[in-house]
């Protein structure tokens, strides 16, 4: 269980743009692979607000989609957020611009797999759960989570 | 009898097949044949984000041709993973050119080594979405019809409250899917009253029970399991009913933990809908894997089997 119990998470850090954190071409193979108009997105906190698990969140989905519009791949692949979604598309159903916002959280995740930030691997998982989970959910995880 | 394309997926094989039993138990009961494929593979449970992932595509296109290829144009899932993996390939093969002709490109090349399949043309024709992907709830709801099932019923649900869950990937992302409402969906709440139960309202229906989460953050599914099923339980619900064996596992197994973390936590019964279905269509209730439950039903089943405690319930 998390730690905090409230529903805010901690206050992120600023975003510093320099040449250094913002990331040339990052943001345009965003888009061209979730095929989502992400500067569409004004900033309304429709998908964190809806977000069932946006309590384990280190940023927030509108967070994310506002980093991704600024092209800060660093801040975004090591953020815990990536590995937290679920999937369950409330965010891509509930968004008045019509972004897909899980395609793109899908996109950024994909991003992440193939810059080599791996998170769920198959040592770490319970072998007791493994025994009994459906399979839909050990194949979902490792085509979500894992290389 | 009608037979009808069945695609049972892997969950519905092994670990979920007590879904499979008691679905085809009551597709008998309602005049049809759930007749699975001859040859299926896994559907890759997920379908991938974008083009350069069109790979991942194959499998579940492989199983939608092998369908019109037999002849049929309508085939019917009920694991919702495979339901969601499917209805979408379909929707990308039907709307992206450049997809189809991709995942054709992929088919055309390993169909010479499917030397296991019988093949009745000699030349290739694409496939193109002709197959109509339906899940078991919506062939009951537009084929069947509920008003059939209710005349059908042997042992009507009356007295019993039943909370509908429908989780995330049978509904989302509601463009391609099209099943019904993705905020104020109806499907489950006719189908439990035409077994004539009552449904309970409850804002948690539609929320996400952590699907994946539960194998890498178990925590994190614990905790929406049981908002998910103590919202139900405040509204008044003896039973909670479901179609999907991910969202079963987590809201039925995961009770144990839910109990461990949660100490005010009282269980309630899980069930899919097809062993709900089955029950009251007359089928033997010790065909319906009960035992596989990690939460007792039997004050469900005496519930039912009595009469459904008429009288008895104020």
């Amino acid at each position: 269980m998390s730690e905090r119990t409230g529903l805010a998470p901690p206050k992120s850090p600023p975003v510093r743009l320099t040449r250094e954190t913002v990331s040339g071409g990052f943001k345009k193979r965003v888009i061209e692979l979730s095929g989502q108009n992400m500067d569409s997105c004004y900033q309304c906190g429709n998908c964190s607000s809806g977000c069932p698990v946006a309590q384990e969140m280190d940023i927030l989905p509108n967070r994310i989609m506002r980093l991704a519009q600024l092209g800060l791949k660093d801040d975004i692949i090591h953020s815990a957020t990536l590995w937290i979604c679920a999937s369950c598309f409330q965010c891509t159903v509930r968004c008045p611009r019509g972004i897909d916002i899980q395609g793109v959280m899908d996109t950024l995740r994909q991003i992440a797999l193939d810059e080599g930030v791996d998170h769920f691997g198959p040592d770490q998982i319970d072998p007791e759960q493994a025994a009994s989970v459906p399979q839909p959910g050990l194949v979902g995880v490792y085509r979500k989570l894992s290389t | 009898m009608a037979k009808v394309a069945y695609y049972p997926g892997c969950a519905l094989k092994e670990r979920s097949s007590h879904l499979d039993t008691s679905a085809r138990d009551s597709a008998v009961r309602l005049g049809f044949e759930l007749d699975e494929l001859p040859t299926w593979t896994c559907c890759g449970a997920v379908p991938p984000v974008s083009e350069e992932r069109v790979m991942n595509l194959v499998a579940p296109s492989r199983i939608l041709k092998d369908v019109r290829d037999s002849g049929r144009d309508v085939l019917i899932t009920i694991c919702d993973f495979c339901y969601n993996t499917l209805k979408r390939t379909n929707y990308s093969i039907r709307t992206n050119e450049i997809t189809r002709k991709r995942i054709n490109a992929f088919l055309a090349d390993d169909e010479p080594e499917r030397d296991y399949i019988e093949k009745k043309d000699a030349y290739w024709v694409d496939y193109t979405g002709e197959v109509r992907v339906v899940h078991l709830m919506e062939y009951l709801r537009d084929e069947i019809g509920y008003g059939n099932i209710r005349e059908k019923l042997k042992r009507p649900l009356s007295g019993l409250k039943i909370a509908p869950y429908y989780g995330c990937v049978m509904l989302r992302p509601q463009n391609e899917i099209q099943l019904d409402e993705p905020e104020n969906p109806s499907i489950i709440e006719d189908f439990i009253d035409s077994l004539g139960a009552e449904t309970i309202r409850y804002p948690y229906r539609t929320e996400c029970c952590g699907s994946y989460l539960s194998v890498s953050s178990p925590d994190a599914s614990t905790r929406l399991c049981y908002r998910i099923l103590t919202s139900a339980q405040q509204h008044g619900a003896d039973a909670m009913v479901i179609s999907c064996p991910l969202c079963f596992y987590n809201l039925d197994s995961r009770q144990k933990a839910i109990a461990e973390a949660y100490p005010d936590f009282k269980p309630i019964p899980v069930f899919y809908f097809t062993q709900l279905l089955s029950v009251a269509l007359g089928v033997d209730e010790g065909r319906q894997g009960f035992e596989r439950h990690f939460v007792d039903v039997a004050p469900v089943l005496d519930m039912i089997l009595q009469g459904s405690g008429k009288g008895d319930r104020t």
